[in-house]
């Protein structure tokens, strides 16, 4: 059965097949890939290497019935009972508190900067004291050797935002700087106010003979499931709070572009099993009259597709792995994934993708069998022909009813003015594909026919002959314009929608935030105590203002949030001084109420007076007041921060940015640096989603990449193999009496046909969406960003289109 | 005699097989001649190198006193379209176009103006005037052949070459097909030669051809079918032995 199906299957159509299935293994491998890492990963390294077992606190909440569970970036806490507590479990051998907050040497080189612990930590980090002794005083401090500072010597320190003077009393073998342990509190603000009475890691040694695991469930046992108790690997993840929120990114990042690559991997497959099934229609029929009932034809056929899947399945997989990889160094770079955060590289990504492959193939094949499989035996035979068959009229209505739903989807721009429009033009895109996919062979005779009959009458008849041939075989036709207008719509629609979002989302920020300059202290985790004062009063500066950016969690604060699960955006973190410089709209209330627990939100999202129920950047549930509702929710996102609200649920407890407006004259601002060494004075305002967006932007197109030269070698391949089959045609041709010059000529002006209506179709599919996309977003009818993307697709389509043609029928013309 | 098509001393090798060994005749200008033989001795091969359809290994073929073996692929080309009709056995019309511009295709190819008052005299004359918008895969069998001799001719060649014309119709639409041939040598002048098995399809010519093992073996002027298949049938049934014969 096999050895029959993959002798009438021919070659042609089963490489397609592979090359289909190889590229979509790859693409579904990788994805998989990417999320079990979000999952199983463990950071590199540990801090607290001296530690057995880690006590800290979840940093995710459950996002609600279903849904994901949403990571949290900012410290959450323990209460520091625990120590107490867990010293007394058997097995324990020590327990002691560990916190981290910023400290560096003031002008110290950047390298040498960092976070601050007790002296507690030290021993648990491993760090043996090279020469002198640990702190005990209040301004003492024991330095990493990195920090090439003597014991006895004075240094200026700033920790926790706290400037100071300390002695150094030693110089340990472990990163950071030490305090004594009541100092380190005291700086971390767990002595008074919100985090009083708390630290961030429990940290527990294992008594001599007791099993790292062991401890742990005995620890679990003892203070139940609220808690993280990691050992061995998954430590890392306690000592960094934003680790978590990058694995929930990891494991929801394939599932944002999976919809899009799953469309695209179904499109490509389907269409190769389609195309080596249609190029054996003939046989299939003869196999039909010869006796094959039509469930042996339809095994038949899911033989072959099985066979050329197979085949493909491990190289596919080798590909993914390998792109996976790359992937993760794109999102480390883009500044999403933690650099000591590897991959996780299991079987469990291939052996989960096989069968949905497989299960693809399956589909496809038997969706393009079944009607050739259900024709009786004779009428099977007549049919045979392939083409021209007459497109069916279901198809081509129920094409141009998805090309019409594809433009009412891209109209949402127009009414919605937020993040979950960008999905219009994308979803658009891909919906009118399918749509000219189904219409195309009406459209593509239609058209032709238009052309044809408004040939001039002395048309040499190499070109009159090609036009004829895209009309007669319009199913062939438009099945290769659909794929490459794909090409050329995608390129288009995705990257210029992320464009103008960004450049629309940047306007209004420039709208939003009235400053010319912000300061920014990255060396220190964030702006010191003292700081803003000392702007305030430089000369030439007329306002400033302190802001930050932390996270916060809620239920449907924007038109597209799932209603009942929680939702995690970037928030703007504001003080009641803020109106000085940040403009957002204000329609109701006002700025200068942001007191308390207090919010400001997008006027569409809630109304003045309202309370709110958050969760914020640490986990922590609170109750917020709305006191302002403003319009600009583009530029910093449907909902603004008080500082109060958020102060003490933040991992630095610091503001990160100081905006500031001068008279023009910045000298005063650039001398700040004498004072303040470290500090980073930059002209105009950074956006506090800028970061976030042109990551996103980033990855989309990373992604998109990869999309598009998998759908361009799969059309090449479907190319090349339809062009390949056309040897008896061109054979007929010849003897007709054409000469091989006219010949040539006839293909490369069906070629040039082709890839101009392919580009063309591409075209028009995308320039509606963006159109409505960029009346909705920026005002006017054409898209921001690199424009040329768009005639660079459509030349990247003509060239795969020339090589395919050129290649191959250069050489059925000889042997013609 | 008149000869449209010369052959002198053709041989045709397919690698070790010889299709046509040294094989000289001319086609007679205005007669109708039929080519028949076994499977494998050559017929069609024949009429394929004397057609410029294909190239023989050694030897010349002359068709309107130029010979093929000097021109190249373009040249031989516009020779054929210029002097040869050919019909073949599964009819060659292109599906992607309707009846009436395959009619015409041949004649576009060469870049000639049709004779429009011409051919519609052949399709009224074949009864295809109400098949010219339809598509070829829409017409039977024996209207596609008519059709095909239709284009075959539209261009008013010197001969017109049929390989096996009736091999896939029915026997009411074969003899249409052989009336048609028959009626375009009587009526019009046209040079026919025709490949066939069939000895009653043979017996429509005025001379008949003999070929085995890629030789000519004999000449019968105005056969019947009785004695075509009488020949035939020593031929499948004779030992290897080559007769000599000319024209």
């Amino acid at each position: 059965m096999i050895r029959t199906a993959l002798a009438m299957s021919g070659l042609g159509g089963l490489v397609v097949a592979f090359f289909a299935v190889l590229g979509g293994m790859a693409l579904i491998t990788g994805s998989g890939v990417i999320v079990e890492s979000g999952l199983r990963s463990s950071l590199e390294g540990s801090r607290l290497a001296a530690a057995d077992v880690l006590v800290s606190a979840p940093q995710s909440v459950r996002g609600g019935e279903g849904g994901l569970p949403v990571g949290l970036p900012e410290r959450a806490v323990v209460p520091a009972s625990l120590i107490a507590e867990l010293s007394q479990v058997a097995g324990v051998a020590s327990a002691a508190g560990d916190v981290t907050f910023p400290a560096a040497l003031v002008g110290a080189e950047a390298a040498a900067t960092g976070d601050g612990h007790g002296w507690a930590s030290a021993v648990l980090a491993g760090g043996a004291v090279l020469d002198g002794r640990a702190p005990r005083a209040a301004e003492e401090i024991v330095v990493s050797k990195t920090h090439a500072v003597r014991p006895g010597a004075d240094v200026e320190v700033i920790a926790a935002g706290k400037r100071g003077t300390y002695r150094v009393t030693g110089v340990v073998d472990a990163p950071g700087l030490y305090f004594a342990d009541r100092v380190a509190l005291d700086l971390a603000d767990r002595t008074a106010g919100q985090r009083a009475g708390t630290v961030d890691i429990v940290a527990l040694r294992a008594a001599p003979g007791t099993d790292a695991g062991a401890l742990a469930q005995a620890v679990r046992k003892r203070i139940g499931d609220g808690y993280e108790i990691s050992t061995g690997s998954a430590k890392g993840d306690a000592e960094s709070p934003g680790t978590a929120a990058a694995r929930t990114l990891l494991i929801a990042l394939p599932s944002s572009v999976g919809g899009l690559s799953l469309l695209i991997v179904g499109f490509v497959v389907g269409g190769g099993i389609s195309l080596s099934i249609t190029r054996q229609r003939r046989d299939l029929a003869l196999l039909r009259a010869a006796g094959a009932t039509p469930r042996q034809v339809r095994k038949l056929v899911a033989a072959q597709g099985m066979a050329a899947a197979l085949a493909a399945l491990i190289p596919g997989a080798a590909a993914g792995y390998l792109m996976a990889a790359h992937f993760g160094d794109l999102l480390v770079h883009v500044g999403m994934l933690p650099a000591n955060m590897p991959l996780t590289y299991s079987p469990i990504p291939a052996v989960a993708a096989a069968p949905l492959l497989l299960g693809v193939v399956r589909v496809s094949a038997f969706a393009t069998s079944i009607s050739a499989s259900r024709m009786p035996a004779v009428a099977a035979v007549r049919d045979s022909a392939g083409e021209p068959r007459t497109p069916s009229a279901v198809r081509y209505k129920s094409g141009l009813l998805i090309i019409l739903a594809s433009l009412l989807i891209s109209s949402l721009p127009l009414f919605i003015r937020g993040e979950i429009a960008a999905v219009g033009p994308g979803v658009a895109a891909l919906l009118s594909v399918i749509g000219l996919a189904l219409a195309g062979p009406r459209l593509v005779q239609s058209a032709t026919g238009l052309l044809a009959r408004h040939l001039p009458a002395r048309v040499p008849a190499s070109v009159w002959l090609a036009v004829a041939n895209t009309r007669g075989y319009a199913l062939r036709t438009a099945g290769a314009v659909a794929a490459l207008g794909m090409v050329v719509t995608l390129a288009t629609s995705v990257a210029l929608t992320h464009f103008t979002i960004l450049q629309a989302t940047a306007d209004e920020t420039a709208e939003t935030l009235k400053a010319d300059a912000a300061v920014t202290a990255p060396a220190y985790g964030g702006i010191p105590h003292g700081l803003l004062d000392d702007v305030r009063r430089t000369p030439g500066v007329t306002a400033a203002v302190a802001t930050s950016t932390t996270v916060v969690a809620s239920r449907s604060l924007a038109v597209g949030d799932d209603g009942d699960n929680l939702v995690s955006r970037t928030a703007m973190v504001l003080g009641p001084d803020a109106g000085e410089l940040v403009d957002l709209g204000v329609g109701a209330g006002s700025l200068a109420d942001l007191k308390g627990a207090t919010i400001a939100l997008d006027e569409r999202a809630g109304e003045v007076g309202e309370r709110y129920d958050l969760v914020l950047g640490d986990g922590a549930a609170v109750k917020a007041r709305v006191v302002a509702t403003y319009s600009r929710a583009l530029g910093l996102g449907p909902v603004v921060l008080s500082r109060d609200l958020v102060a003490g649920h933040t991992t630095t407890g610091l503001d990160s940015t100081i905006l500031v407006r001068t008279d023009g004259d910045r000298s005063g601002l650039e001398r700040l640096t004498a004072r303040w060494p470290g500090v980073d004075v930059a002209a105009g305002s950074p956006s506090p989603q800028a970061g976030e967006t042109s990551a996103q932007l980033w990855i989309n197109i990373a992604v998109l990449a990869v999309l598009l030269g998998y759908v361009l070698v799969s059309v090449a391949n479907r190319l090349v193999a339809t062009i390949a089959s056309r040897g008896a045609e061109l054979t007929a041709v010849k003897r007709l009496g054409s000469t091989p010059r006219q010949l040539t000529a006839m293909i490369r002006w069906e070629a040039l046909i082709i890839a101009l209506t392919a580009s063309l179709a591409g075209l028009a599919m995308s320039v509606v969406p963006l159109l409505l996309l960029s009346v909705g977003f920026l005002g006017r009818p054409w898209p921001a960003g690199p424009l040329w993307v768009a005639p660079a697709a459509m030349a990247t389509v003509c060239a795969v289109v020339w090589l395919a043609y050129e290649l191959t029928a250069r050489r059925l013309i000889r042997h013609a | 005699m008149n000869h449209v098509v010369t052959l002198t001393g053709v041989t045709k090798k397919y690698g070790e097989l010889t299709a046509l060994d040294d094989v000289s005749l001319g086609f007679p200008r205005g007669r109708f001649t039929a080519v028949m033989g076994p499977s494998g001795s050559g017929k069609s091969t024949l009429i394929q190198c004397a057609a410029a359809l294909d190239t023989p290994t050694s030897g010349s073929v002359a068709i309107g006193g130029v010979d093929v073996g000097t021109l190249n692929e373009t040249k031989r080309t516009e020779l054929r379209r210029a002097h040869i009709g050919f019909v073949f056995q599964s009819y060659n019309l292109l599906p992607a176009i309707t009846v009436e511009e395959n009619l015409t295709l041949t004649l576009r190819l060469a870049g000639r103006k049709p004779d429009l008052a011409w051919i519609r005299m052949l399709v009224e004359r074949v009864g295809l005037h109400d098949r010219l918008r339809h598509r070829p895969g829409e017409l039977s069998g024996g209207q596609q052949q008519r059709a095909a001799i239709v284009r075959a001719l539209a261009g008013r060649p010197d001969v017109l070459f049929a390989d096996e014309p009736t091999g896939a119709l029915d026997l009411r639409s074969a003899s249409q097909v052989l009336d048609l041939l028959r009626s375009m040598v009587d009526d019009l002048g046209q040079t026919v030669v025709m490949v066939t098995h069939d000895p009653a399809a043979a017996a429509r010519a005025h001379d008949a051809l003999i070929m085995a093992d890629g030789r000519l073996v004999d000449v019968l002027p105005a056969p019947s079918a009785e004695d075509l298949a009488a020949r035939l049938t020593r031929l499948a049934g004779r030992p290897v032995a080559a007769a000599g014969g000319a024209l």
